[in-house]
Order: structure tokens, then C-alpha cells, then sequence
């Protein structure tokens, strides 16, 4: 025990002391606060506005938090799976520089070798990105705060998940890496992309129904999805006390992609957790065979 | 003394590549072991697969009465490997990177500390616990690896090159300490060097070549079957040298080197001559005379 604590406490102080590393984690959650702050948040702005119906003084706040809570959800929902691929290119580092051949010639299994290096990712990403939900919080306390207790340990509680899902899907993936080169594709592919395909820099009801639907059969789509709920929650029970039509309100919500369907059926935020805790047992249970059936190097 | 390294038979391919070709050869307990060879000669390979990083295509590797395959638990317990170039982490402190590479053996705590103690006191490194290893020079960095190799009190140091790069007085420090380990705990040391001087004091020497075996023996023995002697004259003038009929080469003024084929060819050329030795010095071949006539390469991997 004692051993793996070591060596999950080296794994960890190797991220924090690598800063190429966490600044590259924290690109993408950069490019969408500059995102947002350039014109995103403008044209969501207006977006909600015109599309609520005319009720006398509207508070501004609600707007502002409706906006925010969009803010910071994808802020989180990309942060989580960001930051768990760049501290788990350790593994990926540590093939580069010999280090993990110096490991190996020490009698530990490598299995318990792979899961350090899962359980540091899973420490170093939930520091970083609780540090971000706490920040995230404060800005939505400046924007406009309606959340309640239970909205924001929900909130942590899906970060929670997403880091564990993050982490999960960076194991699998960074096992088959193993030059600084496919650091930098899978890096930059990630960066860029995981906003996307995630629903976090576009909502997924902007796009064509044929999108949604694939988007559908990827888990990273509720993974957002359940955090933006958790985070507008506060802001649409507002909006419902200020009379806010009920059609009207399903349809911020829908585009805001607080309402998704599977192929046409809607899927609750209890099928969501369940998606994604499978996809975690399973993206696991992966990783372990991967690690249990790696041959000796031929 | 008891073989503690067995190889038999031992081959590995990379896909039309045969990296170790039938190799064989036998390391004794306590002993200098140097295996010379190019760089791709398979020296790494070999060590690979006694370290159970690689899987051998065929042959026999048993270690301290082991199988690396069967037993890699105890086997890596046994051994411990300086690489060729630092593996340690860079960002990290000497001390944490101790402690962690300490673990792996599942020594923590007060162990940890006292053994610590013991290998910073020994190989000189206590004021350097709590600098970064990748702020380290060279030498520093060196000792610390072997400080990494050594943690678990590894009966066999296997050290990959391991003054390659350092300044003459590095290595001499590097090499004092590896001899009072041999010395005090009669560890065997596997080397492999560029350093011909480093091989000539090893106590068996294997040189390797395209995979295969090219010469083994002592460095004596080596010496002797691969290098005549080197005869220099002191104080002789160009018409007495070549009475002796041999192909002398000046030096200096009064001053001629000459090889002979062997230690009895020089004698006899002396008692022949005693009027032209009155001032001379025979040495033997050096090892790297040795390694290029055994291979037509020198260590740097030209080719004669």
C-alpha cells in the first residue's frame, strides 16, 4: 500500500512540476473563456432574450446567470476530460524517457504500475478541476446565483464522474502512445476536438439531426449535458417563478441541451448517470485487460 | 565461485534482424564481467532479456540459479541496472526520486531513511538530496544512479556504459566506488563500456560482434592471443635499429617503437641485441588493439 502511495505521490508531483503539461491541460478551458468573452456570451445573450416571451422586468440577472451557467458548464465538462489526458501522458512520458523501463526492472507488477498512474491522474485532475468548479461557483455568484445546495454538490458530484470518465478514456487511449510525437497529435486532437464533439463550445441542437444522433452514441455528450443541468437548474426555476412559459422554458432548455434524446427518446438525467458510470466500469475494465494481457515485449 | 550468470544458447530476432546469435558465456559471483561490442553488436538485447524486459526467441538465461521468465520477481531483486543515460525524473529531487525507485522494492519508511543514509554517505551525494536531478551535472547525476541501482543491495550491478561522457576524474571517482562495492560485498559487476582501459580491468572479457561471440577470455589471455608487444627504444640511433630487422617506427629523436609478435619474440631480440637494449620498455597490447583485431572495428564503430 505504502508502495503505490509513493509512487502515485510521484506521479503527481511529476504533472504539477511539469508546467508545459498542466498549461496545455488548461487550453481548452482558455479558448473558451476567450470564446465567451469576445462574442459567445453576447450571442447567447441575445439568443435567450429573444426567445423569451415579453414579460415586464425580466431581471437581468436571470439572463446573466442563464449565460454563465452555459459559461461554466463547458468550462468543466471539457476541463475534466482535458486535464485527465495531460496529466496521463505521464505514462506515455515515462516510456519516452526510460523511466518506465527503469520501473520495470524492479519487481512490481504493471499492472499495479498502470493503476498508479490512474489513480494520480484521477488526484491531480480532481484538485485542478475542483479548484475550477470553486472558481467556476464564484463567477456564477458574480453573474447571478440561483443555485442551491444540492445543485452545486451535484455539480461536484459530476465533476466528480467526469474526471473518473476522463481519466478512464485517457488510460485506454495513452496505453497505445508511445512517442512524444502522438503526445502532441493526441494532445492537440483532444483540445480542439473534445469541445466539439462534447457539446461544449456549440450545443448540440445547433447542429443537423444526423449529428445529433451520432453525437448520441457518444457518452461525452451527457457528460456535459449533466452538468449544465446541475448548473441552470437554479437559473430555470427562476425563470418559471417569473412566469416563463413552460413551452417556452423546454425550448431554452432543449437548445441549451439540458434535454437530450437517444434516437428520439429523451433521456433523464438518471439514464445519463447511468451512461456514463457504465462507460467508466467498462473504459476501466479495458484499461485492466489491456495492462493484464500486454505481452512481454517481443 | 559459482556462476551466477548463465547464458546457453541464447538468440533474438527483430523481424530478418538476428540481434543475439547463439550466444554463450558465464558470469562468476564477485567477478568484473566487461561485454564489449559496437553500438547494435547486441549487448543491449542481451541485457534485456536478462533484466526480463525482452522475450529471447531461444537459448537458456538463468540468474543466480534462476529464470528470469519463470521467476522475474526474485530475479529483478538480484539485479540492478545503471542505463546508459539517466532515467531518473529530471523535475524531481534526488530525494524523492529515492524514495520512489526505493518503493518499487518495498522499502519505505526507516528502511528507506537508513539505506539512504548509508548510499549518500558512500557515494558521496548527502548535500544533493534536495537538488532537482535534471539540475544535476553529469558526474552528480551518475552517482545518483548508481545510488538508484544499488538501493536494494542487488547482487549483480549490471552498468551500461556508465562513465560515458564524464570527465577522467568522474570516472575514476565512479570506478573507486563500484570497486569497494565489489570489494566489500562481493557484488558481481556486468559492464559494458566504450572505455578500453575501463575493460582491461575486468577479470573476464566478452566481446560481442554482429550478434555473435567474437573472443573471450581474461584480458590477459586476450592480450596475448590478439596483440603482439610494443618494444620502445630509448637512446638508439636509425642505423643500430635496423639491425634488428624489424618495421621500427621514430618516435623522437633516439627514440624508436617497435611491435613484436610476442613476450618471447622480445626477449629473444633482446638477448640478440644487448648492445642496442640498454635503455627500453616493453608493454603489452592494449585492449583496444585487441577489440580491432577481433572485430576490424574500433569501439567507436569504424571500420578498419
Amino acid at each position: 500500500m505504502k508502495q503505490n502511495l509513493i509512487l502515485i505521490k510521484r506521479n503527481v508531483k511529476l504533472f504539477f512540476k511539469d508546467k508545459g503539461m498542466f498549461f496545455t491541460s488548461l487550453i481548452t478551458p482558455a479558448i473558451l473563456l476567450v470564446l465567451y468573452a469576445t462574442f459567445l456570451a453576447n450571442i447567447y445573450r441575445d439568443s435567450f432574450t429573444s426567445a423569451l416571451p415579453d414579460i415586464p422586468d425580466f431581471p437581468e440577472k436571470i439572463v446573466n446567470a442563464l449565460v454563465g451557467g452555459q459559461l461554466i458548464s463547458s468550462i468543466l465538462a471539457v476541463s475534466c476530460v482535458t486535464v485527465a489526458f495531460c496529466s496521463n501522458f505521464l505514462m506515455v512520458q515515462d516510456k519516452v524517457s526510460g523511466a518506465l523501463r527503469d520501473l520495470k526492472t524492479a519487481p512490481v507488477k504493471p499492472a499495479a504500475l498502470a493503476m498508479n498512474y490512474y489513480a494520480a491522474t484521477l488526484i491531480s485532475s480532481l484538485v485542478i478541476c475542483f479548484a475550477a468548479t470553486l472558481l467556476c461557483l464564484v463567477y456564477t455568484a458574480i453573474a447571478g446565483w440561483y443555485m442551491s445546495v444540492t445543485d452545486v454538490l451535484l455539480l461536484f458530484a459530476d465533476v466528480f464522474l467526469l474526471v473518473l470518465f476522463g481519466t478512464a478514456l485517457s488510460s485506454v487511449i495513452n496505453f497505445f502512445l508511445s512517442s512524444q510525437g502522438q503526445i502532441s497529435a493526441v494532445g492537440t486532437i483532444i483540445s480542439a476536438g473534445y469541445g466539439f464533439i462534447s457539446g461544449a463550445y456549440m450545443p448540440i441542437s445547433s447542429f443537423g439531426e444526423g449529428m445529433q444522433n451520432a453525437m448520441a452514441l457518444l457518452p461525452s455528450t451527457y457528460s456535459t449535458s449533466l452538468v449544465r443541468n446541475h448548473s441552470l437548474r437554479g437559473a430555470f426555476a427562476a425563470m418559471e417563478k417569473e412566469g416563463v412559459p413552460a413551452d417556452a422554458l423546454a425550448g431554452i432548455k432543449t437548445s441549451l441541451d439540458c434535454n437530450l434524446a437517444f434516437f428520439g427518446n429523451d433521456v433523464s438525467v438518471q439514464a445519463m448517470y447511468c451512461i456514463l458510470a457504465v462507460t467508466v466500469f467498462a473504459l476501466i475494465g479495458i484499461y485492466i485487460l489491456l495492462n493484464a494481457y500486454k505481452k512481454k515485449k517481443d | 565461485m559459482k556462476d551466477i550468470i548463465q547464458i546457453e544458447h541464447l538468440s533474438k530476432s527483430f523481424r530478418e534482424i538476428e540481434a543475439v546469435r547463439d550466444v554463450s558465456f558465464r558470469v562468476r559471483e564477485g567477478e568484473l564481467f566487461a561485454f564489449l561490442g559496437v553500438n547494435g553488436a547486441g549487448k543491449s538485447t542481451t541485457i534485456n532479456i536478462m533484466c526480463g524486459q525482452l522475450k529471447k526467441d531461444g537459448g537458456k538465461v538463468v540468474i543466480d540459479g534462476g529464470d528470469p521468465d519463470r521467476e522475474p520477481e526474485r530475479i529483478k531483486r538480484e539485479i540492478g541496472v545503471v542505463f546508459q543515460s539517466s532515467v531518473l525524473d529530471g523535475a524531481l529531487s534526488v530525494y524523492d526520486n529515492l524514495e520512489s525507485r526505493a518503493s518499487l522494492y518495498s522499502i519505505c519508511g526507516a528502511a528507506f531513511k537508513e539505506r539512504l543514509a548509508e548510499l549518500a554517505e558512500a557515494l558521496e551525494f548527502k548535500d544533493l538530496l534536495k537538488r532537482a536531478v535534471g539540475k544535476l551535472s553529469g558526474g552528480q547525476r551518475r552517482r545518483i544512479d548508481i545510488a538508484r541501482a544499488l538501493f536494494h543491495k542487488p547482487k549483480i550491478l549490471i552498468l551500461d556504459e556508465p562513465t560515458t561522457g564524464l570527465d577522467p576524474h568522474t570516472r575514476k571517482a565512479i570506478w573507486k566506488v563500484i570497486s569497494d562495492l565489489r570489494k566489500n560485498e562481493n557484488m558481481t559487476v556486468f559492464l559494458t563500456t566504450h572505455y578500453m582501459e575501463e575493460a582491461a580491468d575486468a577479470d573476464y572479457v566478452v566481446i560481442i560482434d554482429s550478434g555473435k561471440i567474437a573472443a573471450e577470455g581474461t584480458p590477459y589471455a586476450l592480450k596475448n592471443a590478439y596483440t603482439g608487444d610494443y618494444i620502445t627504444l630509448y637512446g638508439a640511433d636509425e642505423a643500430a635499429v635496423g639491425k634488428l630487422g624489424v618495421n621500427a617506427e621514430r618516435i623522437n629523436h633516439g627514440v624508436f617503437r617497435f611491435s613484436v609478435p610476442n613476450t618471447a619474440a622480445a626477449t629473444e631480440l633482446i638477448v640478440k641485441h644487448p648492445d642496442i637494449f640498454y635503455d627500453y620498455e616493453i608493454i603489452k597490447g592494449k585492449m583496444d588493439d585487441v577489440f580491432l583485431a577481433v572485430t576490424g572495428k574500433t569501439l567507436t564503430g569504424e571500420e578498419r
